[in-house]
């Protein structure tokens, strides 16, 4: 697997460099490559410095009280040299209420004072991680397909004691789901409302069973991407949104042996 | 060696005799709240050692202190530095500090401002006015000054690289106050090696900004002879991450160069080392901090005394600001920062310091909002009137810990600054990097001892609780840097060009002969209002940046 790659950029002219310093070479502990501008960075120089080094993450640092200038600028010059896919993180003195400012002009996340380097090497591993074929944390649900949701329910509910989460139709995918939740995952018991639902033609097919797994991602569109660039096709090229409204995406079984992977993000706020 | 105690012991009753008829002690007796009396000084007699390693407040080595009575005439002067947004929003401020009992100004100055941009410069932008006050030219420094008497107030200035700039607007605002150059007091920060060791607002190469100082000792010696032309600061170093001895140790390196620097320059140690000043930290570990101030006293007294030959013994006294730890501030529960700046304030009085600062609670934060300002000045103001501290000199002096702990970080300090010498000095450690590196590893040290919890900051990584911080904070309003820039349209526009081309021009010529002190031809130029920016672009040209 390749180094995560950072850089840690100090923009405009404040000139406390403790903190990028300590980070930068936590996370060189952390086995990251990273890479210290130095101090009074322009957004401009930033960005193209995050183009020049190829790294997965920008980390932005300010004391100063301009981040509320000098963040967004970064975020939009690298958008404007088409690389508004590397995320920018910041830290610094940043009070609390900047922080959603901040947040709503792109910045991922804003890491304040007493922070631990730990927290911070965990964070990108999870923001960028994925893009280097980094490990899938958790499965979401298992979808099964079943004629009627009715008839099926009493064996996981009576005979396995699975909890009934609720039942959702799915107008857009023509599917009645049925949530079971066991442990951390669920079971999607999908049930086709139409003659034109998939789940119809999958058991014309080939009979009820195990439809599809779906694995939990945090960033659905940066997921696709770096999976796209492994070579994995999908069969929807944008997320879609399914049950609870979460995010979500088909692989093609093509690509995956065989099996129906589904990427699911979750709605936020739950 | 054989040393004459009672000797000793008699010039230090005949200079406390003199002191008190200049500054009478506060009270004709003190006492504990049992009516027990607290004496001046409490010494041992026939100790050689003592007499030796410690002996007399305001006597060689200054170990206690170097005054002679210490707080018991006069507290420290408790000086909190402010400012914030435009000139006249920080004037105000100010003026409330006054009224409220401060007895010093402490100014600080936006980013732009101390690194020589004007708030127009494309570099400036969004750092207007953000960290300190933004001045462009002399017409800030009036309203910045407005109906504050420059010859009773005295005014300390954080500004390093264009420390010239602003004492010659300062100066300039004193002459249309009606008040002459000589009757100034206050200090400029002007320690530029600090500034390429740990905080960052340098413009231009060690050697010439060496000469900028030295040209200023110079001046200073000569036309403002009240004025502390420098403060050597470890400040910046231990918030860096420093330990303390490293921050004492290289303080006292770096002071060390800038005294090499002006007898290069040609000046006697005499004539500028007496306006020398510092500046520490006060960090947490109560004893150590204490210990670090006398050692640095005693460690400086002797290199003046021994090695640079100094014969008046206002040369050998280190007089210090304190200003109590920021780093050590916590952004989680912040009221609990109060109970840290009790502590260090405590230290750095019990270490005998001069002027005081005390951090705000929501420093961690923010700006301090004025209500935190006032607690942070009242903690001072309880440390004086309640605590009974100040009512003997050097209350510590004398106990087994702190004497040794006294030596042990002289000793420590000794090593680092022989090491430096190997190096070839200060500017040479600095420019190989040396002081950066020993100050980054135990930063980072620091920072995994606090993660690992080998050290429990409190509200931190211990004793945590659910909690929104959500404090009212101080805001710069945006607006600000609008305003500012406009401001700046208006006076280029309003001056008098011709002048101010013309004294720009004086001092690009002035900037090429080594031989020339710079100070008059900026004053000029400052009088002409030719504006922070652009005086330091004019030696830009001619001196060119460091780091660039």
């Amino acid at each position: 697997m390749a180094k995560i790659r950072v850089l840690i950029a100090k923009p405009g002219l404040d000139g406390h460099d403790r903190g990028a310093l300590v980070i930068a070479q936590g996370l060189r502990d952390h086995g990251m490559e990273v890479v210290y501008t130095g101090l009074r960075q322009s957004p401009a120089q930033i960005a193209k410095a995050a183009i020049q080094e190829d790294v997965d993450v920008v980390g932005l640092s300010s004391l100063s009280g301009a981040h509320r200038t000098l963040f967004p600028k970064v975020v939009e010059e690298l958008k404007s040299l088409n690389a508004g896919d590397i995320p920018v993180i910041g830290g610094g003195v940043i009070p609390s209420e900047d922080i959603s400012f901040l947040e709503e002009q792109g910045v991922k996340k804003i890491f304040t004072s007493g922070s631990s380097i730990e927290e911070l090497a965990n964070y990108i591993v999870t923001l960028v991680g994925p893009m280097e074929g980094e490990v899938t944390k958790k499965i979401s649900h298992i979808g099964i397909a079943v004629k009627s949701i009715e008839q099926s329910l009493p064996f996981y509910t009576k005979i396995l004691g699975l909890e009934l989460e609720g039942i959702e139709e799915i107008d857009s995918e023509s599917v009645k789901v049925a949530f079971l939740k066991i442990g951390d995952s669920r079971f999607e018991l999908l049930e086709a409302t139409t003659d034109n639902s998939p789940i119809h033609k999958f058991i014309v097919k080939r009979g009820e069973g195990i439809h599809h797994i779906a694995l939990d991602v945090e960033d659905i569109e940066a997921r696709m991407r770096s999976l796209s660039k492994n070579g994995i096709e999908f069969i929807n090229p944008e997320p879609k949104t399914g049950a609870h409204r979460s995010q979500i995406a088909f692989m093609h079984p093509k690509s995956t042996q065989g099996v129906l992977f589904e990427l699911c993000e979750e709605a936020g706020g739950e | 060696m054989k040393i004459d105690q009672k000797d000793i012991e008699k010039k230090w009753k005949e200079s406390v005799d003199n002191n008190i008829k200049r500054f009478p002690e506060r009270k004709s007796s003190f006492q504990t709240s049992s009516e027990i009396d607290v004496e001046r000084l409490y010494y041992p007699e026939n100790d050689n050692d003592y007499y030796e390693k410690l002996g007399f407040p305001g006597e060689y080595p200054y170990t206690r202190g170097i005054q002679p009575t210490m707080y018991r005439s006069k507290y420290w002067t408790m000086r909190q530095y402010a400012g914030f947004g435009s000139a006249i929003e920080t004037n105000k401020r100010f003026r409330y500090l006054l009224e409220q009992g401060q007895t010093g100004l402490s100014v600080a100055f936006d980013l732009p401002t101390q690194i020589g941009y004007d708030s127009d410069d494309m570099m400036a932008e969004g750092e207007v006015g953000r960290v300190g006050v933004a001045i462009d030219t002399l017409h800030d420094m009036e309203a910045l000054l407005d109906k504050i008497p420059l010859d009773k107030v005295s005014t300390s200035m954080t500004i390093n690289a264009p420390a010239s700039v602003l004492l010659a607007m300062y100066i300039a605002v004193g002459e249309k106050q009606g008040v002459e150059k000589g009757k100034l007091t206050g200090t400029i920060q002007n320690d530029i090696l600090k500034e390429y060791i740990a905080r960052g607002t340098y413009i231009f190469p060690p050697k010439p900004s060496m000469r900028l100082i030295t040209n200023i000792f110079e001046y200073c010696g000569e036309h403002v002879p009240k004025f502390n032309t420098i403060s050597i600061s470890g400040y910046h170093i231990r918030e860096a991450g420093s330990t303390a001895v490293q921050e004492a140790a290289f303080t006292i390196a770096n002071g060390m160069a800038y005294v090499d620097a002006a007898i290069e320059a040609g000046l006697d140690v005499d004539a500028f080392a007496p306006r020398l000043a510092f500046f520490f930290n006060a960090h947490n570990n109560f004893f150590e901090e204490i210990a670090k101030f006398r050692a640095a006293r005693r460690v400086w007294a002797k290199i003046m005394k021994e090695h640079y030959q100094a014969k008046n013994p206002k040369s050998w006294k280190l007089r210090f600001h304190t200003q109590t730890g920021g780093s050590t501030l916590t952004a989680q529960q912040p009221d609990n920062n109060i109970v840290r700046v009790t502590m260090q304030a405590l230290a750095a009085v019990l270490g005998g310091t001069q002027s005081l600062h005390t951090n705000s609670r929501d420093e961690a934060l923010a700006l301090p909002t004025e209500e935190s300002a006032r607690i942070a000045l009242r903690t001072q103001q309880i440390i004086a009137n309640e605590s009974g501290v100040a009512d003997t000199v050097d209350p510590l002096g004398g106990s087994y810990f702190v004497e040794a702990l006294t030596d042990k970080i002289e000793e420590e300090m000794e090593a680092y600054l022989d090491q430096i010498n190997e190096l070839g000095g200060s500017v040479t450690a600095i420019e190989e990097g040396f002081m950066q590196r020993e100050i980054h590893r135990t930063a980072y040290e620091t920072q995994l001892r606090i993660e690992k919890e080998e050290e429990i900051i409190v509200g931190l990584n211990k004793y945590k609780i659910d909690e929104e911080v959500n404090p009212e904070l101080l805001k710069v309003d945006e607006a600000l840097e609008r305003q500012q820039k406009a401001s700046l349209q208006e006076i280029r526009h309003d001056r008098d060009n011709e002048m101010v081309v013309s004294t720009l021009k004086q001092l690009g010529w002035a900037a090429k002969k080594p031989e020339e002190n710079l100070m008059p031809y900026i004053l000029n130029a400052v009088k002409a209002y030719a504006s922070v920016g652009e005086i330091c672009n004019v030696l830009r040209k001619e001196f060119g940046e460091y780091g660039i």
